[in-house]
């Protein structure tokens, strides 16, 4: 780990102002991840400006929208009465992440921008495309029981690991980010990137933004919503398969969903053709599966994460039973 | 007597570890001290051809940086220095993760940050990095610490050949690492006078003074190694590792003290680990369940430069009573660290002998407990002539164990147990664990104030050893428990021993036991003699010792305080008696697991164990090893697994994030039992060995109770949810 400089930033503006003069630096909220990331040597930063001080801790439901600020931690909005009732899935999606002691520390905006486990990204040493670009992929011959069977290219298949991140694609979420050139809000499904040739690019980001708010519509489908997630151990862990997903239905018929899925992607995973199968039709074990099929139709596996497009499927016919009361 | 030994005596530095009083190796402050960092090989096979030192040394505070060309040259010690070479001697790297470079700064941040900038350039080659790549080049090891690897006794093929039924499976296990919370840690201190004092994490204090003055050619007693506490072991600081020496050898050249602490991801290829393993075990029996043969022959991997078997098979020697016997134990070469003990060692064989058990209970349709009840033995089997085990109670254990999990009430049909969309099963296996002896001693000082105080170059592991020897000295010299200290892990008591292969309840024991006898016998004779004692003129033997009051009945009452506090000086004696000697403690494990195999989820819902170790000491920290070998053999069985890069023979998950261990969420409820044998004993003999014990049958027992529920067989630990699906 090398030495850094540390700002402590009063506001927005001061905070924006300060990255954008200050070579090398980057914003530090929680730093559950961002540090060990610099002791690994995965990333160096010459500079943090905190942000821990600013007004951006934020929460509320109102009638339109649930609004979080990005400074706002894991374990308010899981523990939010509102968020609890009006938005299920979120709240699970973020008791199902991390440690209570990480969820107390960690923000709403260094969540979404965590960077992968992938051991080779991890590992300074080690070649990895989205540490120093063209070094090339290890994990596609290597180690990758914990990697991506969807959207993965030549140079990266390392998936996101945010829970947060796959509810709030499911539930369309917009990213509210100040930069150096003002305010702009990104919607969610374009703010993830997929890894491409440049894996190094995770985000819609530009140098200098920081993430203020997060905002998410509030619907009826967002009330009936819950979030599906399979790991190794009991907690503490990242997801093996996730599924976020909403559901409406009137007699047996699915008015509306939306789903979103983790770890089998190398950003949170949102397929709408597989919603679109549902849609308008009774919600049948048959429908089901053959949603599951759209989801891993182009689905890409490797020698240790086969299982994945097996379980995935069966994840989504689990958490739709449920939802739907199949079961 | 008070009676204090086998009580569940809370622990005496219970409240120093919680409150932080405890000072664990890396917390002495030993002033001046300089901070070291290493530089780790980023190649596993190949040279060192430049080193680059420039810019760390330009770094402020940065004192040295050491490579190859200025190392001292050190003598090579045999086991317990578990490396078959030093690191730094030479150019050559014979695995990823080796020391090239050792920095000295003023500070640890500085020391981390130059580490960062030293640059190696290699000529690297190819490495070895699967077993799987290589099985065919498996080879029979040298004899390793005086144990040959083949065994063999009646005529175990043709035996198999002809027997009724017939099990032949093969059960593998991947590489595994230790992971105490606290990490390695040296911080080593040259006196004036050419003496060294190394404040260590390690099991054994003497193994690691010993090892060190034979690498630096220093005369016996020039080094003393202080380890008062352990954030956990595990076999892992068992042996004396290279970082240690590397350490010692930068404090001589900067002639300042000098702290490393090794990070988690050293961790990962510094100090041993347990081999990957496969198991080809057959099993040969007669319709009515006995066994008529074992042919076992694993395979693990060892290195380019050693060929050490550590976890070895001891119950598939022992275990059940069979005849005809035969066990091979190979090696692979890769290019990957030395393995080492980890914790429990047996376990690695133990469980493809326990699932091959099970597999042969069905094959039978004989209940899993009785097919082990029908090939219970009462004589160990591997000395020839065979030698009766003195008092082995494992029947008891299985019955007391089944009826108190209820498993009379098991329908033995597999998957016809289900609980809403879980499917639940119910296994069962056998535990045991080789315990060793090494010949120990204690002193015991009372002093003028009538405080006694134990101390022994052994050391607290965690498990209890600061509390049972107390009450041991206690017990002994009938005094209460605020009035003795016991002092342990400082080669500047008296050598006793390590703390592995589950040996230092019979090795210390009766040591203890031994001087707390010969102090109160000296105590009461200086009070009989003394005419201002109320015991003046008593004969000795009427003497009684209780809660610190010598007593001969009526008034004749004095006290240890007001005898010494007469005598205005010590008494000082040393017991030293082996009344111990090396076995194995026995017990059953029965758990339940709930699986929904839709989703491959599994959860350990309950278990129950019942375990003979000859005499508890204390049945607190007795059901805390349980509890503990539980959460390992879960572990074991459902999450461990050091993966390594095939290309280049990287650790991939070098971290407590990504390699898994079980968190409390995991813990299923574990009900302990014993079968105790309280008897009063004052010398504490045949006191046996238990840590390595529990935990030892819970990995077959989870992949038996998986195979009940679902009717899957699982021979591939870790059983992760891909596997269940």
């Amino acid at each position: 780990m090398r030495a850094f400089g540390y700002t402590v930033a009063r506001d927005p503006a001061e905070a924006v102002r300060l990255a954008a003069t200050t070579p090398g630096s980057t914003f530090v909220a929680g730093g559950t991840d961002l540090l060990n990331l610099m002791r690994d040597g995965a990333e160096t930063h010459d500079h943090l400006v905190d942000v821990n001080r600013l007004d951006l801790g934020g929460i509320t439901v109102g009638s339109g929208a649930l609004r979080m600020g990005g400074a706002a931690r894991m374990r308010q909005v899981a523990e939010h009465p509102g968020v609890r009732r009006e938005f299920p899935m979120l709240s699970e999606a973020l008791l199902a992440s991390a440690s209570p002691q990480i969820r107390t520390m960690a923000s709403i905006g260094g969540n979404l921008l965590q960077r992968t486990r992938c051991g080779y990204f991890r590992d300074a040493a080690s070649p990895c495309a989205k540490r120093v670009p063209g070094s090339g992929c290890p994990a596609i011959t290597g180690q990758n029981r914990g990697h991506a069977i969807l959207g993965g290219s030549e140079h990266c298949i390392a998936t996101h690991p945010s829970d947060l991140a796959v509810a709030l694609t499911a539930l369309d979420a917009t990213v509210r980010l100040l930069g150096p050139g003002g305010e702009r809000a990104v919607p969610i499904a374009g703010f993830y990137l997929l890894p491409g040739s440049t894996p190094d690019r995770e985000t819609a980001m530009r140098p200098g933004e920081l993430i203020t708010r997060v905002d998410v519509p509030r619907t009826a489908l967002a009330g009936q919503s819950r979030y599906l997630k399979l790991r190794d151990r009991a907690t503490f862990e990242f997801a093996v398969v996730s599924v976020a997903a909403a559901l409406r239905t009137r007699g047996n018929v699915v008015r509306d969903v939306r789903l979103a899925f983790g770890g089998v992607g190398t950003r949170p995973w949102r397929d709408t053709r597989v919603e679109a199968a549902l849609r308008g039709r009774p919600l049948t074990p048959q429908a089901i599966d053959e949603a599951g099929r759209i989801l891993v139709r182009d689905a890409k596996p490797y020698e240790g994460n086969r299982f994945k497009v097996e379980l995935v499927q069966r994840a989504l016919v689990s958490v739709l039973g449920e939802l739907g009361g199949l079961r | 007597m008070s009676g204090l030994v086998g009580q569940g005596v809370a622990r005496v530095d219970g409240r120093a570890k919680v409150t932080g009083a405890a000072r664990y190796a890396a917390d002495q402050e030993v002033p001046g001290v300089l901070h070291g960092a290493l530089v780790m090989s980023t190649i596993a096979r190949g040279e060192v051809l430049e080193i680059d030192r420039r810019a760390a040394l330009a770094r402020p505070g940065v004192v040295a940086v050491h490579t190859h060309a200025d190392m001292p040259r050190l003598n090579l010690p045999n086991f317990p220095y578990n490396r078959p070479f030093i690191p730094m001697q030479d150019t050559r790297v014979h695995h990823h993760g080796q020391p090239v470079a050792y920095v000295v700064a003023q500070t640890l941040e500085q020391a981390q940050e130059a580490a960062g900038l030293v640059k190696v350039r290699y000529r690297a080659e190819d490495p070895v990095a699967r077993m799987a790549d290589v099985l065919d080049e498996a080879f029979l090891p040298d004899d390793f610490r005086d144990r040959p690897n083949e065994y063999s006794r009646g005529d175990a093929a043709a035996a198999l050949g002809q027997a009724a039924v017939r099990v032949d499976r093969t059960y593998s296990s991947p590489m595994q690492h230790h992971n105490p919370i606290e990490p390695h840690t040296t911080t080593a201190v040259w006196e004036d006078d050419g003496t060294l004092i190394l404040y260590e994490s390690t099991q054994g204090v003497v193994f690691a003074r010993n090892t060190v003055q034979i690498a630096f050619g220093m005369p016996e007693g020039s080094v003393r190694v202080v380890s008062p506490y352990l954030g956990g072991g595990f076999g892992a600081k068992g042996p004396t590792y290279p970082h240690t020496l590397l350490t010692a050898a930068a404090a001589r050249l900067c002639g300042r003290p000098v702290k490393l602490v090794l990070t988690r991801a050293q961790m990962y290829t510094s100090n041993g680990h347990r081999a990957e393993y496969r198991h080809h075990l057959r099993l040969g029996a007669t319709r009515q369940g006995a066994l008529t043969a074992v042919v076992s022959t694993s395979t693990a991997q060892v290195t380019r430069v050693d060929e050490n078997v550590y976890n070895g098979g001891d119950s598939t020697v022992r275990l059940y009573a069979c005849p005809n016997v035969h066990v091979r134990q190979l090696g692979v070469r890769l290019d990957l660290p030395t393995s080492s003990y980890m914790r429990s060692p047996e376990t690695t064989a133990h469980f493809g002998l326990e699932t091959a058990m099970d597999e042969l209970s069905y094959e039978l349709g004989i209940d899993p407990v009785e097919l082990r009840i029908r090939n219970h033995t009462e004589v160990d089997q591997q000395p020839d002539p065979p030698v009766p085990y003195a008092d082995k109670r494992l029947l008891e254990c299985y019955r007391a164990a089944a009826e108190a999990f209820g498993w009379a009430r098991r329908s033995p049909r597999p998957g016809t147990t289900r609980d809403g969309d879980e499917y639940v099963g119910w296994g069962m296996a056998t535990e045991t664990h080789t315990h060793t002896v090494i010949p120990s001693r204690a002193r015991l000082t009372i002093g003028p104030d009538g405080r006694a105080t134990l101390r022994a170059a052994t050391q607290e592991i965690g498990t209890g050893t600061y509390t049972v020897l107390t009450q041991i000295v206690c017990e002994g010299l009938g005094m209460p428990l605020d009035q003795v200290t016991t002092l342990l892990g400082d080669t500047a008591y008296p050598d006793a021993s390590l703390s592995a292969g589950s040996s230092t309840m019979p090795s210390v024991a009766a040591p203890a036991a031994e001087a707390a006898a010969k102090a109160r016998n000296a105590v009461i004779a200086l009070a009989v003699a003394d005419p201002r004692s109320p015991l003046h003129g008593v004969p000795a033997e009427e003497v009684v010792a209780r809660d610190g009051r010598l007593s001969a009945g009526g008034d004749r009452v004095d006290t240890y305080r007001a005898v010494m506090t007469r005598h205005g000086r010590s008494v000082e004696v040393t017991g030293d008696k082996r009344n111990s000697t090396p076995g194995h403690s026995f017990g059953a494990v029965f758990l339940e697991v709930r699986i929904q195999p839709r989703l491959g989820r599994l959860r350990v819902t309950r278990v129950v164990t019942a375990h003979d170790l000859g005499r508890v000491l204390n049945h607190r920290t007795a059901r805390g090893q349980v509890i503990g070998g539980v959460m390992w053999g879960l572990g074991f069985a459902l999450m461990e697994h050091t993966m390594v890069d095939p290309a280049t023979a990287r650790v991939v998950n070098p971290n407590l994030s990504t390699y898994l261990v079980p968190v409390c969420a995991d813990a299923p409820s574990v009900e302990a039992l014993f079968v105790d044998r309280p008897e009063p004993d004052a010398e504490l003999a045949g006191i046996r060995g238990f840590g390595e014990t529990p935990g030892t049958g819970v990995p077959a027992a989870i992949g038996n109770a998986i195979y009940h529920a679902i009717g899957r067989r699982l021979r591939d630990v870790p059983f992760t949810q891909d596997k269940l699906l």
